[in-house]
C-alpha cells in the first residue's frame, strides 16, 4: 500500500468514527444542523479521498450515502430510526471497503459487494425514491481539458474581444496571466491593449483595472475551450469571442456592442487583420444607411449570437444557512495535529528513560564530589531532564473520549438486541491517559460494559415493577485522583446479588463456607476465575470467563478493578490505573542494605516511629488508626533493626497505611523495569529499576501493600474474637 | 525561486496527494489543515503567491477564510482559488464574492489542476 492510500485508509477510519458518533447522536437531537453537517463533511471527505486514491468502489458506494445525506440535510427527507440504523450499516459496509482497500483487493470480496449492493439498493428504495436498480452509478468523469500545443496552422484566427472589469485585481487575478495562459492553447498573433477606459489621473483607482484586449489568436481549441479560460473573471468582464470566418456583420455588430468609438475600433481590426479596410468601409456604410434609412424598422437582425453572452448565471446566492454550523464544532478538531508513528514515540520514551538514569548517576557523582558547583549545575540538568521527560510523557497521551464513544454504539446495538431502553452517559471523556494503557483498556471495558447491558441493566417491565424509570442508564465517568486515572462503569440496574454470589463461589470451591468476609470482599469475589452467575449464556456478555480476564488484563496495565454494589440500586465497577506505564517519581528508602522505591504520587507524609508503637501494627496518627507493615519482616530482610525507624505513610482508593523502612533517601526519577514472569506471584513488588550508583531497587506495588495492610484490619475488625482462616 | 503555494484542506489524503502533485511541478508548498491554522499563517505574515483552498472545513469555512485574508493589506492582490464540486454552485459565487481569483472543481487530474494554477500565476 502507498503512502497515500494508507493515509487515505487511516483518515477515512477516522471520518468513519466522527460518522458514527454523529449518526448516533442524530436520533436523540434530529434538529442539529451541525450534527448534520458534520455527518455529512465525514462522508464527502471520504469520498473526496477515495476519487485521489482511485478507489472506486468506496466512491461509488459513498456517493450515494452522500446523496441520502445531502437530502438528510436539506430536509427532505426525515430522521427515522430506520435511517439511521441503515446508515450506521453503511457506515459498517465502508469500514469493510477500506478493509479491502487496506489489503490490497482490486475489488472487496464477493460477500461485502453484495451487502453493499443490498445496502445501496435499500438506500435507494427507502430514502432517495429511485429504481433498486441504480446501484451503479456513472463516476464523474474527469474534465478534458485537452492541452492543445500551437503550431497547427488554421485558415484563419480567432477575434477575442475583452473587457477586463474594475475589481479584478482585487480578486488576485492578473489580466496578464489569462494571455500568458491563452498562449498555452496557441498563438496569440496581434493584441492591441485599449486603455480607454482609464481616467484622468485624479480619479484613477491604482488598484482598480481598466485595460481592455483585442486579439487574434490562433488555435484548434474549441470556442468553449477559449471561454473557460477566462471562467474565472467571466462575471465581472465583457467577452466577445468571434470564431474564424465570421461574417463581417458580425464584426460591425461587436465594434457597435464596445463602449469604445466605432472608427477606433475599426481602425484595430483592420490593423490586427480580421477586416481589411475596405471591408470595414462599407460595412459601416451598409450600417449606418440602414439605421437611417429604418428608424421605424426593427433593430438591426441579431446574427449569430455571441458565444459570450450565451453565458448563465446559474449561481444564485444561496441562504447562508449552514454558514455558521460548523462553529460550534468541538475544539479537538481545531488543535493542530501531526501523526507521528507510535514507534518513534516509544523510541523517544525509551530514550528519555535511559536520560533520566544516566542523569540520577551524574547527580550522584556530583554530590558525592561535594563540588558544589557542580552540584549546583547538575541539579539544573536534572530539573530540565524532569521536564522533558514529563513533555514525552505527555507526547503519548491521549484523550479517553474516542474509547468512551464506540460504546455509544456498542450501548445502542446491545440494548435493541436485548429489548430494553439504555442510556449512555458519558464524563470526563477528555482524561487524558497513556495511549498504550487506552489501546489495551477497550476490551476489558468493552466486557464491563456488555455486563452492565446484560446483567446489570433490567429489562423494562422489570424496572416498572420495582418503581424505576423504564429507561437504564449506564454511566461512564472518567477522571484524574492522585496519580492515577479512575474509570467508572455505573449502571442503575439490579445490582450484585450478595449471597447468590457467595453461594456460587462455595459451590465452586472458592471460598471457604466457615470464612467470614466483607460484603466488599463477597461481591469482588466475581473476579475470581471461573466465576459466573449468569443463568444464561448470552451473546452479548461473556460465558463466565469474562471477569477474572478483566482483573487480569487491568492488573497487567498496574490497575487495579473493583465493584461496589446496592442490591437493586445498581453496581459500579471502578478501574483505577497509572498514569503512564513507563517513568514515574519515586520515592527512596533503604531497609537494611536494599533499597525500595514507593511511586511519590502515592507518599501522603513520612513519620518516625516511636517507641510506643513497637510490638503493634498500627500506630495513632493524628487520632486516626493507621495500620502499617514492617517491610523488614515483610520481605524477611536479617540484620540490625536500627535505633530509628521511619514510617512513609501511602493512600490508595482512599485507603491509607504506614510501611515502615530503615532510611528515607529522597525523590528519585525512576524508570520502571518490569521483572520477569519468574516473579509473577511476587506480592508487594512491582517492578525493578536501577539507581544512579548502578544498583538494582525494587518498586513497591502500594495498591498490593495497601491491600495487605487493610484486609488483614478489616478481618480483625469483622471477627474479632476469631483467627480467620485465609482461605486459598 | 519557486513559487509558493498554501494549501488549505481539513482532508490529508488531498494534502497529500495535491502537495505531490505541485511539489512535482516545481512549487514550494505550504500546507494547514482547517481555516484556523492558514489564517494564524497568513497573520504571521507568511510568503506565499497563491492560495488554495476547500469551502468544507470544519470551524472557519473556507468562504470566511477568504474573506478574512483578503481583508489583510498584505494578501490584498493574493491568488485565491478554491476546490469545489459541481454540484455547490451556490457556494461558488458566495466564494467568488469573498474574493476568490478562481476555483478548482473536484475530482480534478494533475493537469487540471496545474493548468488552473498557470491560469492565475504567471
Amino acid at each position: 500500500m502507498d503512502e497515500l492510500t494508507s493515509t487515505f485508509v487511516t483518515e477515512s477510519r477516522d471520518q468513519l468514527l466522527a460518522m458514527e458518533d454523529g449518526l448516533l447522536k442524530l436520533e436523540q437531537a434530529p434538529d442539529d444542523a451541525s450534527n448534520l453537517g458534520a455527518i455529512f463533511r465525514a462522508a464527502h471527505t471520504i469520498k473526496g479521498g477515495a476519487g485521489v486514491v482511485e478507489c472506486h468502489y468506496i466512491e461509488a458506494f459513498t456517493h450515494k450515502v452522500e446523496n441520502v445525506l445531502d437530502k438528510l440535510r436539506n430536509g427532505e427527507i426525515p430522521v427515522s430510526s430506520e435511517l439511521s440504523t441503515v446508515l450506521l450499516e453503511c457506515c459498517d459496509h465502508l469500514g469493510a471497503l477500506l478493509d479491502a482497500l487496506a489489503n490490497g483487493l482490486p475489488q472487496p470480496e464477493a460477500a461485502v459487494q453484495q451487502r453493499g449492493d443490498a445496502l445501496l439498493a435499500e438506500l435507494s428504495r427507502k430514502f432517495l425514491g429511485e429504481d433498486a436498480a441504480g446501484g451503479a452509478l456513472p463516476v464523474e468523469h474527469e474534465a478534458d481539458l485537452a492541452a492543445s500545443g500551437g503550431g497547427i496552422v488554421v485558415t484563419d484566427a480567432w477575434h477575442i474581444s475583452l473587457r477586463f472589469g474594475p475589481g479584478v485585481l482585487k480578486n488576485g487575478t492578473d489580466p496578464l496571466s489569462f494571455l500568458h495562459y491563452l498562449t498555452s492553447l496557441g498563438e496569440i498573433i496581434a493584441l492591441t491593449t485599449l486603455a480607454d477606459a482609464m481616467p484622468g489621473a485624479a480619479q484613477m483607482d491604482p488598484e482598480c483595472c481598466y485595460l481592455g484586449f483585442e486579439l487574434r489568436f490562433q488555435t484548434r481549441a474549441s470556442k468553449a475551450q477559449i471561454e473557460s479560460v477566462f471562467d474565472f473573471v467571466r462575471d465581472e468582464c465583457t467577452l466577445h469571442i468571434l470564431p474564424p470566418n465570421s461574417k463581417i456583420e458580425e464584426y460591425l455588430k461587436l465594434i457597435d456592442q464596445l463602449p469604445e468609438d466605432s472608427m477606433r475600433l475599426g481602425e484595430i481590426l483592420v490593423r490586427s487583420g480580421a477586416l481589411t479596410q475596405s471591408e470595414l468601409e462599407a460595412g459601416l456604410a451598409a450600417q449606418s444607411g440602414a439605421a437611417a434609412a429604418g428608424e421605424m424598422a426593427a433593430p438591426p437582425p441579431i446574427g449569430e449570437i455571441l458565444v459570450g453572452q450565451k453565458v448563465v448565471h446559474k449561481e444564485i446566492v444561496e441562504a447562508a444557512a449552514n454558514r455558521q454550523a460548523a462553529v460550534n464544532e468541538k475544539k479537538a478538531g481545531e488543535a493542530r495535529m501531526i501523526r507521528v508513528h507510535a514507534d518513534k514515540l516509544d523510541q523517544l520514551i525509551d530514550l528519555v528513560g535511559e536520560l533520566v538514569i544516566a542523569g540520577a548517576g551524574t547527580s550522584l557523582l556530583a554530590q558525592r564530589s561535594g563540588y558544589s558547583e557542580l552540584v549546583e549545575s547538575t541539579s539544573v540538568l536534572r530539573r530540565l531532564v524532569e521536564d522533558i521527560r514529563d513533555s514525552a510523557l505527555q507526547l503519548r497521551m491521549v484523550q479517553i473520549g474516542e474509547t468512551f464513544n464506540r460504546f455509544n454504539r456498542v450501548v445502542r446495538d446491545g440494548s435493541r438486541e436485548l429489548g430494553k431502553s439504555i442510556d449512555l452517559l458519558i464524563t470526563g471523556a477528555e482524561t487524558e491517559l497513556d495511549k498504550s494503557v487506552v489501546e489495551k483498556l477497550g476490551d476489558p471495558l468493552m466486557h464491563l460494559v456488555r455486563n452492565a447491558i446484560d446483567h446489570g441493566i433490567e429489562t423494562p417491565a422489570v424496572r416498572a415493577q420495582r418503581g424505576k424509570p423504564e429507561n437504564g442508564t449506564v454511566q461512564l465517568n472518567a477522571y484524574h485522583d492522585s496519580g492515577s486515572v479512575v474509570i467508572e462503569v455505573i449502571d442503575d440496574g439490579g445490582g450484585l446479588p450478595k449471597e447468590k454470589i457467595r453461594a456460587k463461589a462455595i459451590e465452586r470451591g472458592l471460598l471457604d463456607p466457615a470464612a467470614t468476609l466483607t460484603e466488599h470482599e463477597i461481591i469482588n469475589l466475581i473476579f475470581e476465575a471461573g466465576f459466573s452467575t449468569a443463568d444464561q449464556v448470552t451473546n452479548i456478555s461473556g460465558r463466565g470467563v469474562g471477569m477474572d480476564v478483566v482483573r487480569r488484563n487491568i492488573q497487567g496495565l498496574r490497575g487495579s478493578v473493583e465493584v461496589s454494589t446496592n442490591e437493586g440500586q445498581g453496581s459500579t465497577f471502578t478501574v483505577r490505573l497509572p498514569l503512564t506505564l513507563a517513568i514515574i517519581d519515586g520515592f527512596l528508602t533503604g531497609v537494611g542494605k536494599a533499597a525500595y522505591v514507593v511511586p511519590l504520587e502515592s507518599v501522603v507524609e513520612c513519620i518516625e516511629l516511636t517507641e510506643t508503637t513497637a510490638g503493634r501494627n498500627y500506630l495513632n496518627l493524628r487520632g486516626e488508626v493507621l495500620p502499617f507493615v514492617r517491610l523488614r519482616e515483610l520481605f524477611e530482610i536479617g540484620g540490625e533493626v536500627p535505633a530509628r525507624q521511619n514510617v512513609v505513610i501511602v493512600h490508595y482508593a482512599g485507603r491509607k497505611a504506614g510501611l515502615v523502612v530503615d532510611t528515607l533517601l529522597g525523590e528519585f526519577q525512576t524508570v520502571i523495569k518490569p521483572l520477569g514472569v519468574l516473579f509473577r506471584h511476587l506480592r508487594g513488588i512491582g517492578g525493578s529499576t536501577i539507581l544512579g550508583s548502578g544498583e538494582v531497587a525494587l518498586i513497591l506495588d502500594v495498591p498490593a501493600l495497601v491491600g495487605l495492610v487493610g484486609s488483614s484490619e478489616e478481618r480483625r475488625l469483622a471477627a474479632p474474637r476469631r483467627e480467620t482462616a485465609l482461605t486459598p | 525561486m519557486a513559487k509558493t503555494i498554501f494549501l488549505v484542506d481539513d482532508s490529508t489524503t488531498i494534502l497529500l496527494s495535491v502537495s505531490s502533485i505541485l511539489g512535482k511541478a516545481g512549487y514550494a508548498v505550504e500546507k494547514a489543515a482547517n481555516a484556523e491554522e492558514a489564517l494564524r499563517k497568513f497573520n504571521s505574515g507568511v510568503k506565499v503567491d497563491l492560495l488554495i483552498t476547500d469551502l468544507n472545513m470544519p470551524g472557519m469555512n473556507g468562504i470566511e477564510l477568504i474573506k478574512k485574508v483578503r481583508s489583510l493589506t498584505a494578501y490584498r492582490f493574493l491568488p485565491i482559488l478554491f476546490l469545489t464540486t459541481e454540484s455547490q454552485q451556490s457556494r461558488k459565487a458566495e466564494a467568488k464574492a469573498a474574493g476568490a481569483s478562481g476555483w478548482i472543481v473536484k475530482p480534478a487530474t494533475a493537469d487540471d489542476l496545474l493548468n488552473t494554477i498557470k491560469l492565475v500565476l504567471k
